[in-house]
């Protein structure tokens, strides 16, 4: 089976994504899926794709596909620069290529991550209801690694049509110099102490370089009350822990699924999007969430998107 | 107790011990739960706690509460809950200190020797109390209390695939090379975590394991 387009240069860390695995969490796999969940969905809503089929998540830059057939593709992110055999196209769109054209995804100035949507979806294979990678975890073939130099790619409807679609200005997300993080507080929190907890929200935190796909952590004051060492407990999405040296960290999509450290709540799920593009030095600050308003911006984003919907 | 962690979830956190006990009365509830509550769209019991993802859509805390609140005390005060009945999962175990760098000292700091641990881990039948970690990873109970030991002050970089360790009155096998803290007493055959779906899908919550006893040259077999 010939490829319909070739991984010429990978870049530092590029994974196969989809919305993550529900089944398997029970057993101890991670949820994985798109770091930022917008920008991966708005990629095969171009397109006209399913909500969840795969697609390449880019870190960074350093990127460049090689296409085999004449075909279509949609670009939506922050942090790189994409251009088509050197001519610059712009994200949040879909763009034409010919065989032989070569896409490159270079460095940016800001955010972290860029999704590439095919016709279709990448057409691999799953694995717990999910064709998201996560390294960590060991899962056969591309669904336990990064994509390689040279590896090859067929998505799973190349002849697909699809006009030169361009999101508005308005609804593509804005880069921003700082996050608002939602905090729901739970889990440990009472066991911290007042002084602790009002640090939490008064300090300016800020996105730590050791952050990656399971957690964002976050340097700033050491909190130095509540408990250490706990019986696991299951986390939720964005679930907010506090290590060892007293800095939380924002758990990610490759989060564990149960955690032994004192936790002061969870993050907005949705907030989690632009966390996943906020480059080290990024300045957090976390205001105290209404969980009522963080349901109904989830309703709209699952109806929108068509995703999670009510199954009776 | 519950708690609401996150805009769609809620944890219940039973006062019960977490043991075999306590993980039979979270799995009541966690059938109960998915009986009840609506387009409930994932569960993780562990220990003595339940975690309830729901869907925005149908979400309604002062229900999740109302509900879930009186069938967790009836979880908690009902008769002991037999752990379920399925065939336990039985794993082979090599007691061999060139497999398992902390059995000498274990052996010696309980007095029992080498063979008394050997005997008294592999003759219980563990209940799965938790499954996370790692993927496949279980935390196992209750190992017989005169063999239980705190885990190590501090964890080695680097545990091998297989090995069979103990941290307090909980036993559990890494299913993956990486780095840990449980004491380790003993090995089994890696071949046993090659396959990646056979590897996460062995051990769930509330299911039993035995270890059955096998000597270098029955484990040197299986490797190979």
């Amino acid at each position: 089976m010939s490829p319909h387009g070739v991984v010429d240069r990978p870049g530092p860390f590029c994974t196969i994504q989809d919305l993550g695995r529900r089944a398997g969490r029970r057993a101890g796999l991670a949820p994985g899926g798109a770091m930022d969940q917008r920008a991966y969905l708005w990629a095969n809503r171009l397109l006209g794709n399913d909500p969840g089929a795969p697609a390449l998540e880019v870190t960074l830059g350093g990127f460049a596909l090689r296409f085999a057939v004449a075909t279509v593709v949609a670009i939506t992110g922050q942090g790189c620069v994409p251009t088509l055999d050197g001519v610059e196209t712009g994200a949040w769109r879909t763009v034409r290529a010919q065989p032989g054209q070569q896409l490159r995804l270079g460095y940016g100035s800001a955010g972290m991550r860029t999704y590439l949507a095919f016709p279709g979806g990448l057409d691999v294979a799953t694995a717990f209801g999910s064709a998201s990678a996560v390294v960590r975890d060991g899962l056969p073939g591309l669904l336990g690694r990064r994509i390689r130099p040279g590896e090859p790619l067929r998505w799973r409807a190349p002849d697909h049509w699809c006009p030169i679609r361009r999101l508005p200005d308005q609804l593509i997300p804005a880069t921003t110099d700082s996050l608002t993080v939602p905090l729901v507080t739970g889990y440990e929190w009472l066991d911290f102490s007042s002084t602790d907890r009002r640090r939490v929200f008064d300090a300016i935190w800020a996105v730590d370089p050791a952050s990656d796909r399971t957690a964002t952590r976050l340097a700033g004051p050491a909190l130095t009350t509540g408990p250490r060492v706990l019986d696991s407990t299951p986390l939720v999405d964005g679930t907010v822990q506090v290590t060892g040296d007293g800095r939380p960290l924002v758990f990610m999509r490759d989060r564990p699924t149960i955690g032994g450290y004192a936790k002061l709540g969870s993050a907005d799920p949705i907030a989690l999007d632009a966390l996943a593009q906020a480059r080290p030095g990024t300045p957090v600050r976390f205001v105290r969430a209404e969980p009522d308003v963080l349901r109904t911006a989830l309703i709209r984003r699952e109806s929108f998107f068509g995703i999670g919907a009510p199954r009776r | 107790m519950i708690t609401f962690p996150g805009p769609v979830s809620a944890l219940l956190t039973l006062r019960v011990s977490a043991d075999r006990d306590g993980i039979a009365r979270v799995l009541s509830l966690e059938r109960f739960a998915r009986d009840v509550l609506p387009d409930v769209r994932a569960t993780i019991p562990a220990f003595n706690r339940l975690l309830i993802e729901g869907s925005p859509h149908s979400w309604d805390p002062d229900e999740v509460e109302a509900l879930l609140t009186a069938a967790a005390k009836e979880c908690v005060l009902g008769a002991p809950t037999e752990p379920e009945t399925g065939d336990p999962v039985s794993l082979p175990v090599c007691y061999d200190p060139e497999l398992a760098p902390d059995l000498e000292d274990l052996a010696a700091g309980t007095g029992l020797g080498v063979e008394e641990v050997a005997r008294l881990h592999s003759s219980t039948t563990y209940v799965v109390l938790a499954t996370g970690f790692a993927p496949g990873f279980a935390y196992l109970g209750d190992l017989d209390a005169r063999i239980a030991m705190p885990r190590l002050p501090t964890p080695r970089r680097r545990v091998e695939v297989g090995s069979v360790g103990i941290a307090d009155r909980r036993t559990g096998i890494y299913p993956a090379a990486g780095p840990g803290g449980w004491r380790l007493i003993g090995r089994v055959p890696s071949a046993l975590f090659a396959d990646p779906t056979e590897r996460i899908s062995r051990f769930r919550a509330g299911g039993t394991v035995r270890f059955r006893r096998i000597d270098r040259d029955a484990y040197e077999a299986e490797c190979a």
